[in-house]
């Protein structure tokens, strides 16, 4: 009897301990967040970028609840393969984790996030822009960005320039091959003439691409979609050749410090999404928190990567402690609370429509300046002029 | 005409350098039948020395050679003393090992390196040649194929001119035999293995130089290698070049007359083609010769 009672007594302890780690009371409460991302592999520089954001996510909550809960991050490598996100988003569940922050690349995000919803988990993301990925139907996903908001950018650029012909050059992964669908369509709609050139990610040489613009294209801008290694060859190309084109314009990764200090003669006068200037200066409140956390932990400046996890990983931390406050620690408690938010953050204003997608989102766009990136587009968050005619050749 | 010029030029060049990247997986995989998995990442490793020497000191890439060489010979060395420690099933069980390699290689870079992608800074290499006013190329692509094609000479000088040359074609042509003439086969191996590390060294350097590094990259360049040392025949330098070159080429047409992304399919076709006809590669032996 006397064991009976000492075994009930240590049952109803645990119970109680994982009560309060797990199923959501309003007590202080541990709260552990799962990430997957690509540490190594192909998608390598970026997952790492994202995932110094998220630890500085997990830095300002745990200073935000000090002395009320903790956040703790448990995080996965998934080497940029699908498979292994998968894998990983598998084993997080299993360690109960109350939801996901983290991904790259909508070929990783799409399998990864299905993961997560069989295993009734919201999922948290801005490295996948494809529109499917949001059309899904799942509760629990939820990306801060979109590609319309990357295209809406490139197209306003273009639209200001006032150009009447585009050469699109565009990776054929997944979300680049989207957006440059994308851009095709709306800048054909505005009555621009369009080519389009796909390439694959393993094309060492972007001569015969860039010849071709030149000679039988003869557009009056280039837009580039793709990542930054394909940036370098697509521009280096480009100064050989020297088409006869008024701008360069990129996409994601391009108007960044670190391009701007690797590469500074293939970088002057070219465009490229861009949240913040370059050199930033972080003066807000918020900016200064962000920074302040960021720089407790990593040398360097923050790219858009790392204030993109940091604003992810803070909006869902927040809203799994209000949900943990209503005793809705569980899939539909952390989503009605994320579906909830509507805040200016330092990436811009976040809210979630029905699919998870922020309707807000909008990329400005930078120009690189003699080692500086000035916002040039929108109007509304210009920093600097834009250099037009302008390319690094001319 | 001038795309069509210029896509030649540009397919002959990068030829060069593709064959570069080949030959010593070639000389391997003759000598031994060891298909060396990690040699895209020996090739990355010079890249990253020659990355590192610019970085810190600012002299120019090249001269970095020496001691890239030291240490990417001192690896491929080392490779072949854990190859040739397998007692069971030399030639799948080497795949697995050197796969292995190249994984601990390619993770190795990225710690020590980060994901940053790098390239030179030596401007020299950046600028333009224009050759008969239509043909564009920048100075480091010409450099790399000049040191492709002397590189593939010289090797084929040396396996045929000299005693450690012919020691090595006559393990790779029959490893029995030459013992019992006398020779020691382990020596001849463990000089091709010396070889093929200087030959990657030559090519992470020119990598460096035309190119853009980073750490996932390496596996690519074996592929690359592998087909143009299948497409060869085994062990035969002017097969490597004249694969390289055919690869090289129809690439750059495929990239300038349909895609870019079908050019992967394109080489793959001319390989499957090749194969088709000639089973045994381009220079290869015939079975039963």
């Amino acid at each position: 009897m006397k064991f009976l009672n000492l075994s009930g007594f240590i049952g109803c302890a645990l119970g109680v301990a994982l009560g309060v780690g797990f199923s959501g009371t309003a007590h202080s409460a541990n709260f552990i967040i799962g990430e997957h991302t690509p540490l190594s592999g192909k998608l390598a520089r970026v997952g790492t970028g994202s995932h110094r954001g998220i630890v500085t996510g997990i830095k300002v909550l745990n200073d935000m609840y000090k002395g009320k809960h903790t956040f703790e991050l448990k995080t996965i490598d998934d080497e940029s393969s699908p498979a292994k996100a998968v894998s990983a988003v598998e084993k997080l569940a299993s360690e109960h984790v109350v939801a996901f922050s983290g991904g790259y690349a909508s070929g990783v995000i799409g399998p990864a996030s299905e993961a997560a919803n069989k295993a009734h988990i919201p999922y948290i993301t801005f490295g996948g822009v494809a529109t499917a990925l949001s059309q899904r139907g799942h509760e629990g996903f939820f990306r801060i960005n979109s590609a319309a908001g990357y295209g809406k950018a490139v197209i306003g650029l273009v639209e200001e320039m006032g150009v009447k012909s585009i050469s699109v050059v565009y990776s054929n992964k997944e979300a680049t091959l989207k957006m440059a669908k994308y851009v095709e369509k709306k800048l054909t709609e505005d009555g621009l003439k369009i080519s389009m050139h796909e390439y694959d990610s393993h094309v060492q040489d972007y001569k015969s691409i860039v010849n071709k613009i030149k000679l039988r294209d003869r557009p009056e801008a280039i837009v580039m979609i793709g990542y930054e290694s394909e940036y370098v060859g697509i521009l280096r190309a480009a100064k050989l050749l020297k088409p006869n084109v008024k701008a360069m314009i990129g996409v994601w990764s391009l108007a960044t410090g670190k391009m701007a200090k690797e590469f500074p003669d293939l970088m002057e006068n070219v465009y490229g999404t861009a949240m913040l200037p370059f050199p930033v200066t972080f003066t807000s409140p918020k900016q200064k928190l962000f920074y302040d956390a960021f720089k407790s932990n990593f040398e360097g400046e923050p790219s858009y990567l790392e204030q993109f996890g940091y604003v992810q990983t803070r909006l869902l931390g927040e809203a799994i402690v209000r949900a943990n406050d209503k005793g809705q620690l569980n899939l539909k408690g952390i989503s009605d609370e994320l579906r909830k938010t509507d805040e200016e953050t330092i990436s811009g204003r976040v809210r979630f429509d029905e699919h998870g997608d922020n309707p807000e989102f909008v990329q400005r766009v930078g120009q690189h300046q003699k080692g500086k990136i000035p916002l040039v587009w929108p109007a509304s968050a210009k920093t600097g002029e834009k250099v037009f005619p302008g390319t690094p050749w001319n | 005409m001038e795309l069509t010029a210029q896509a030649i030029f540009t397919g002959v060049l990068m030829g060069g350098f593709y064959g570069l990247v080949a030959v010593g997986l070639s000389l391997v995989f003759g000598t031994m039948k060891v298909i060396n998995l990690a040699h895209g990442e020996l090739v990355l490793l010079a890249a990253y020395i020659a990355y590192a020497v610019e970085s810190q000191t600012g002299i120019n890439p090249l001269l970095a050679l020496p001691i890239a060489m030291v240490i990417v010979v001192g690896v491929s060395l080392l490779t072949f003393y854990l190859t040739n420690g397998i007692a069971k099933d030399k030639e799948l069980n080497s795949l697995i090992l050197t796969f292995g390699l190249g994984i601990v290689l390619t993770n190795g870079l990225l710690m020590v390196f980060s994901a940053d992608i790098y390239s030179t800074q030596t401007a020299w290499f950046m600028e333009g040649v224009v050759v008969a006013d239509t043909l564009f190329s920048m100075r480091g692509e010409i450099v790399a194929f000049v040191v492709g094609i002397c590189a593939l000479g010289a090797l084929y000088w040396w396996l045929n001119h000299t005693w450690h040359g012919r020691a090595i074609r006559s393990v790779s042509s029959n490893r029995e035999a030459a013992k019992l003439m006398g020779m020691n086969p382990t020596k001849a191996e463990l000089w091709s293995w010396g070889v093929a590390g200087v030959l990657a060294t030559l090519a992470g350097v020119m990598l460096y130089v035309i190119s853009v590094i980073h750490p996932p990259i390496g596996h690519g360049l074996t592929i690359k290698a592998f087909i143009i040392t299948v497409l060869a025949g085994m062990g035969s330098i002017p097969g490597v070049l004249i694969g390289a070159l055919m690869i090289g080429v129809i690439e750059g047409l495929t990239t300038t007359f349909f895609q870019s992304s079908l050019a992967g399919l394109s080489s793959m076709t001319l390989f499957l083609l090749v194969l088709l006809i000639m089973p045994s590669g381009l220079f290869g032996k015939k079975a039963g010769h």
